[in-house]
């Protein structure tokens, strides 16, 4: 075909291909390099120092110990509300309330969870105290626990959710006519198909506890633990960058491991060819337990948050207990404070905006390609390494590779790793949405006269609005909550709520530490808000005759 | 006129098209008829211009278009699933073209055709309002507000039941016939190929079994697979109907 001039899709790949080489590989190369260099030399002597010494073990063990816990109890707990969303006849409105409230958690930051639970189940917290005893010592395995677990309940949920969503419920009657007891009619047909899920669950929700730094920053106590021996060799009091580059691979193998498994588990899911929508039997025992059930673990997770709310109105907890917004207003007046949370907006509206766009335009290429058949694969690959990645890492191979450089302290930086780090599920998204758009447009358009990027602004866009909303909404509130990464990325200059929120945490000052956690809920609230009135309101307009 | 010389395609390295030669003169209505595989889409795409063949030439009116990209062709084509943009209303999708070639056709060219499809009153509909039909009728009309020098048509019934089919049928004769437009549809079914065209190409595995007439094809199947596939089907079709209405389950062949 005569084409002189390089085409918008080319464009888009060799973009991609920068940005990843510089901001992906290259940082990644970097860490690896700075944990087997030593002035210049191949070396073992890093990790031949970690191993001579028991305690990284210990750490590890620990690590593997919480987050497997962690992994096991979230993926049993979330498996009750999506039953009860799926597989019960609880009232429509009450199921949209469950399934909303239990993905709450993800709205603010892993190391908010920390301090209230401190808050909470705490020698002086609002639970042990209305119950007049302190049911778990929560600085060290059992604080850890429920923290992750609280942490990965909603991803664990979302998942069986979907799946759930996606499994034919006639074949529960089938099995039932057949002649199937109860038990066994709901182990082959909910169970059964649900399995390589539930695998899923576990492992993702292991991993997230595996490389999270938020919780053990607030609750590790005298626990070893991966995440924080690495936070310490990278900015503890003797910082050790190349045992530091050491610690961090070894936090990735695990990670890498479980994403290998998890995209071969996928492939077991069972797919049914369509699904049927039925009448649940009728079953008040199993509605009324199963909605109970899910009430238990909604109030339980909410109650830890309850502080949040709590502490920041009361003169000085737990001493002086009456009403004060005296907190507040300190807060609000002190510009520094201000000047965070302006500055988180900033990096979440960057990463947002950005990211959709980069997102959309990789996903252009990869889903409708046309005939260009091996354009996806760039960003594919792309997608499958950086979902590898544990934010720590990421976080620290920046440190490394761009520490004296333009990028170093500014803001930049923490937008594109945020980017990096969060790519992957809303590519995934993107391109799976417009892959499901007609496959022809493109021709079609093109035989009228328009060119690829007419029919993208005039065709392609307008009817993908509904999925870059929602890739925009996932990039704000991440970058909203984002602690392991940018923990080592933000400098004063370009200090955000997480990262202050970690630094407050060396003074005690946790009427500032919640006032800070709210101010990010409300945001990532309003956002959500914005994003599904919006949504709605073109919804209404493309309906009307 | 329409010439196709020789034209071989393989995807890795399977052979897809074989020798493959035929025109069609201006104004005609052709089928290219073939089961799934049989490379009777690939040969659409050639025509069109999105495929390009591995050897062999393209002529229209005596012009070499192989090497012609596909939007300088001046063909058009209405995809099988119609692609009409679903964020635009009927009448956005029929002057869509306008957009980036506003003389190509007149308005009262666009009303005629709006008439002649009868589209008048579903103008301001939006795509998902409308039925099989109409969708097909809105996407004949984008296309043929082009102009195209040629109309493909990919599968244009298949997604239409009954009645629908045959007054898209008497639709896309008229148009022929009115526009002086040759038309060249690609389908799997031989009673709409036979019963809609001028001349009926069957293919299977990539050669032409035969191009011809309907009458010719009926009384003097070139192959046996013409006789065992296709005059079959029809035959079949025709004792069932004839053994609906009248009882007559012994109508020799003919």
């Amino acid at each position: 075909m005569n084409k002189s001039r390089i085409s918008p899709q080319k464009i888009i790949l060799i973009f991609t291909g920068l940005l990843f080489g510089f901001f992906l590989l290259l940082p990644m190369v970097t860490i690896l390099c700075k944990s087997f260099y030593k002035d210049g030399n191949a070396t073992l002597e890093f990790y031949g120092n970690l191993f001579s010494n028991r305690s990284i073990f210990k750490a590890f063990g620990n690590s593997v110990l919480v987050s497997a816990a962690s992994g096991i109890i979230t993926t049993v707990l979330a498996f009750i509300p999506a039953y009860a969303v799926n597989f019960t006849n609880i009232n429509k409105k009450l199921k949209k309330v469950i399934s909303t409230l239990v993905i709450l958690p993800m709205l603010l930051p892993t190391i908010t969870y920390g301090f209230a639970i401190i808050y909470s189940f705490g020698k002086q917290g609002l639970i042990t105290k209305l119950l007049d005893t302190q049911i778990v010592d929560i600085y060290g395995i059992a604080g850890l626990i429920i923290g992750y677990v609280i942490y990965t309940l909603p991803i664990s949920f979302m998942l069986i959710n979907n799946t759930m969503g996606y499994i034919d419920k006639k074949f529960t009657i089938v099995s039932r006519m057949m002649g199937d007891s109860k038990l066994k009619s709901f182990f082959a047909t909910v169970i059964t198909p649900l399995i390589s899920t539930l695998a899923v669950s576990f492992i993702q929700s292991f991993t997230l506890s595996f490389t999270d730094y938020g919780i053990p920053a607030a609750l590790a106590g005298n626990v070893d633990l991966l995440a924080t021996r690495l936070y310490n060799e990278m900015l503890g009091s003797l910082p050790d960058f190349n045992t530091g580059s050491a610690v961090s691979i070894i936090m990735l193998l695990p990670s890498v491991a479980s994403i290998i498994l998890i995209s071969v588990l996928n492939k077991y899911n069972i797919r049914y060819n369509k699904i049927s929508v039925i009448e649940l039997t009728k079953n008040r025992v199993r509605d009324i337990a199963f909605g109970m059930l899910s009430a238990v673990i909604i109030l339980c997770v909410l109650s830890v948050f309850a502080v949040i709310f709590l502490v920041p109105f009361v003169e000085q907890w737990p001493y002086r207990m009456n009403f004060s917004i005296e907190h507040i207003t300190d807060i609000f007046s002190d510009s520094s404070l201000i000047s965070v949370y302006k500055n988180s907006l900033l990096v979440a509206l960057a990463t947002a905006g950005l990211g959709t766009l980069i997102v959309y335009g990789t996903a252009l290429v990869s889903a409708r390609r046309g005939e260009h058949r091996h354009y996806g694969k760039l960003p594919d690959t792309a997608s499958l390494i950086t979902n590898t990645i544990p934010g720590m890492v990421l976080g620290v191979a920046y440190l490394l590779s761009f520490k004296g450089t333009f990028l170093h302290n500014t803001f930049a930086i923490l937008v594109i790793c945020n980017i990096v780090h969060y790519f992957s599920s809303p590519y995934l998204m993107m391109k799976s949405s417009l892959e499901k758009l007609n496959a022809s447009w493109e021709t079609t358009a093109r035989l009228m006269g328009d060119s690829w990027i007419k029919t993208v602004v005039r065709i392609i866009t307008p009817n993908a609005v509904s999925t870059l909303l929602e890739v925009f909404s996932y990039f704000f509130v991440n970058a909203m909550v984002t602690v392991s990464a940018v923990i080592f990325l933000a400098s004063t200059k370009t200090m955000i709520i997480t990262a202050k929120i970690k630094e407050l945490q060396h003074f005690a000052n946790f009427n500032e530490i919640f006032v800070l956690s709210i101010l990010i809920l409300i945001t990532n609230l309003a956002v959500k808000g914005l994003v599904r009135l919006f949504a709605a309101i073109r919804n209404r307009k493309g309906k009307k005759v | 006129m329409l010439e196709l010389k020789n034209i071989e395609k393989s995807f890795d390295n399977v052979n897809v098209l074989n020798h493959v030669n035929f025109s069609v003169e201006d104004g005609e209505i052709v089928s290219i008829l073939g089961s799934s595989g049989s490379g009777k889409t690939t040969l659409l795409n050639i025509i069109l211009g999105i495929t390009q063949p591995d050897s062999g030439e393209i002529f229209f009116d005596t012009h070499d278009i192989t090497k012609v990209s596909m939007e300088n062709r001046g063909f058009n084509i209405v995809f099988q699933d119609y692609a009409l943009f679903p964020n635009l209303n009927a009448y956005e999708n029929i002057v869509y073209g306008l957009r980036n070639k506003p003389n190509i056709s007149t308005p009262g060219e666009v009303q005629e055709l709006i008439e002649l499809l009868g589209l008048k009153e579903h103008l301001n509909k939006n795509i998902e309002q409308l039925s099989g039909g109409q969708k097909q009728r809105v996407a004949l009309a984008r296309t043929l507000v082009m102009k195209p020098k040629i109309l493909l048509l990919d599968e244009p019934l298949s997604a239409l039941d009954g009645v629908i089919k045959e007054s898209i049928k008497d639709k896309i004769k008229q148009i022929a016939k009115e526009y002086h437009l040759t038309t060249i549809i690609v389908t799997h079914d031989p009673e709409e190929a036979l019963s809609l065209s001028d001349k009926v190409m069957i293919i299977n595995g990539g050669t032409i079994l035969q191009y011809a007439k309907p009458d010719e094809i009926i009384n003097s199947p070139s192959d046996s697979f013409v006789t065992e596939f296709i005059l079959r089907q029809l035959e079949i079709k025709r004792n069932n109907i004839l053994a609906l209405f009248g009882g007559n389950k012994t109508v020799a062949a003919v």
